[in-house]
């Protein structure tokens, strides 16, 4: 079995792959491409009138609540995953196993609180 | 890849096969970039099917050669960046889009050579958490497609972004839990081991709640429909993408499809049994070296097929129900079968 690192010296590879294969296709498209001044055609579309104001515009509330809910059940997900690897064999199944199902009881007592709270219910 | 075992390798060159390995690998890209566009002609000819109608079949023989066309006009269209747009974001977007799918790709076990018996894996790399680690480099592209829309600054881009970014935190959850149940069944975090452990036992056997939750919690992930919210183009004329053109599209939506093929390899991987065959097709000297990546790539076009047809057959829903059906019900569905699954878990390893 290789090396921590080793097996991370492909993705390094692939990352400065990832990082210049764009801008190289962009370069080349450049060459490629025509090139015309219309002023219009830099426009923002909007169905073909005239934009209007900014579209960086103030957000629902609705999205930051689904936000708090995921980040919440993410650290869930986070915590599972070492878990589940170490629960088996180690001659410590019965406690993982129970401290896993009293995790998930507490977790499931926010999810229905926040049920019961309409959190998870879109309103509009 | 070919490991020191078979050919014998002077001992000074041994350190630097990570890096062979790596460079060995890109050729997985050029794999992956013709798999797309072979995903792409596939998907207008069964959408052609499904509709009653031709598809492609003006350039080339069956339209084969609509790719190439496509890529001409990619390739010769002006790159044009709206005045009101974020130059840093709406530049670097389909960079940031591509750099996820490649380093998604970079883990993905693309099937296996059986040498006398012996198995060797066709991955690029084998990392212990390579589950995780695919998890997250997948959770990343969204921060690609909210940089393609706010950097926009178009009205339609961020709507879709909006929306996007509330289906993908819903079904990001469902995704890791039916996750987690594969990987309790094993008690690994590296795919190839998941994927062997299987044997003929597919986890879609063992776990047919987890492989449902799991399969339209990733169609969400991609975004593909009934799930591509972010893009309804009846609404938002085409979402996140609407100021994009030319090539910078065509990246993004290369990064897309591209993501949608390594879905449909994690679905073969985890839940269809990955490459494994029986030992009498894989002990035999010409097939061992054929058969299980050939299984593999069959299941995995199998599953790609059916997230095709799937996007003929079922209707948009909306953003309101989509955040319903994660939260409300494949939530406590994956919890169930997180549950199911440590039981069998403990009832198989006992």
């Amino acid at each position: 079995m290789a090396g921590i690192i080793d097996s991370y010296i492909p993705v390094a590879i692939f990352l400065a792959v990832g990082l210049l294969m764009p801008p190289m296709t962009m370069f080349l498209v450049k060459q490629l491409s025509p090139r015309s001044r219309a002023a219009n055609k830099y426009t923002t579309y909007e169905s073909g009138s005239v934009p209007t104001g900014t579209a960086r515009i103030q957000f629902n509330v609705e999205y930051y609540l689904y936000a708090i809910a995921f980040v919440l059940f993410d650290i869930e997900v986070l915590f599972l995953y070492p878990w589940a690897t170490v629960y088996k064999g180690h001659g410590i199944t019965t406690v993982a196993v129970l401290e896993m199902l009293i995790f998930v009881l507490i977790l499931l007592f926010g999810y229905l609180y926040l049920w019961k709270k309409e959190a998870l219910t879109w309103v509009k | 890849m070919v490991e020191s075992s078979i050919i014998a390798i002077p001992e000074s060159l041994v350190p630097f096969f990570p890096f062979l390995r790596g460079i060995l690998g890109l050729a997985l890209i050029g794999a992956i970039f013709v798999g797309a566009m072979g995903a792409v002609w596939i998907e207008r000819k069964l959408a052609g099917d499904i509709q009653r109608r031709y598809g492609p079949i003006r350039v080339g023989k069956f339209g084969l050669l609509q790719l190439v066309a496509d890529a001409i006009k990619l390739f010769t269209k002006e790159d044009i960046i709206p005045r009101n747009a974020d130059k840093l974001l709406f530049k670097n977007a389909p960079i940031f889009m591509m750099s996820s799918v490649f380093l998604m790709l970079v883990a993905i076990p693309v099937g296996a050579v059986f040498i006398d018996g012996v198995e060797y894996p066709l991955a690029v790399t084998e990392m212990d958490i390579s589950v995780l680690y695919i998890e997250a480099m997948s959770a990343i592209s969204i921060f690609g497609i909210f940089m393609m829309a706010y950097g926009s600054n178009n009205k339609y881009s961020l709507l879709g972004a909006f929306r996007n970014f509330a289906r993908m935190v819903g079904y990001e959850v469902p995704l890791g839990i039916s996750m987690i149940a594969v990987v309790v069944m094993t008690g690994s975090l590296n795919i190839v081991e998941i994927s062997q452990a299987q044997g003929l036992h597919w986890n879609i056997f063992l776990q047919p709640l987890g492989a449902i939750v799991f399969f339209i919690a990733l169609m969400a992930d991609m975004g593909r429909l009934p799930f591509d919210q972010n893009e309804s183009e009846e609404e938002l004329v085409a979402g996140w993408v609407t100021e994009y053109s030319g090539m910078r599209f065509g990246l993004g939506f290369f990064a897309e499809y591209i993501h949608m093929i390594l879905g449909s390899f994690l679905v073969a991987l985890l839940f269809l049994g990955g490459w494994n065959v029986p030992t009498f097709i894989s002990d035999h000297a010409v097939l061992g070296l054929i058969a299980p990546t050939g299984f593999l790539l069959l299941k995995t076009a199998l599953v790609l097929c059916t997230i095709v047809m799937l996007r003929w057959a079922v209707p948009r829903y909306r953003i309101d129900q989509v955040v319903d059906l994660s939260w409300k019900r494949l939530l406590p569905l994956s919890l169930i079968n997180l549950v199911w699954a440590v039981g069998l878990g403990l009832y198989l390893g006992a």
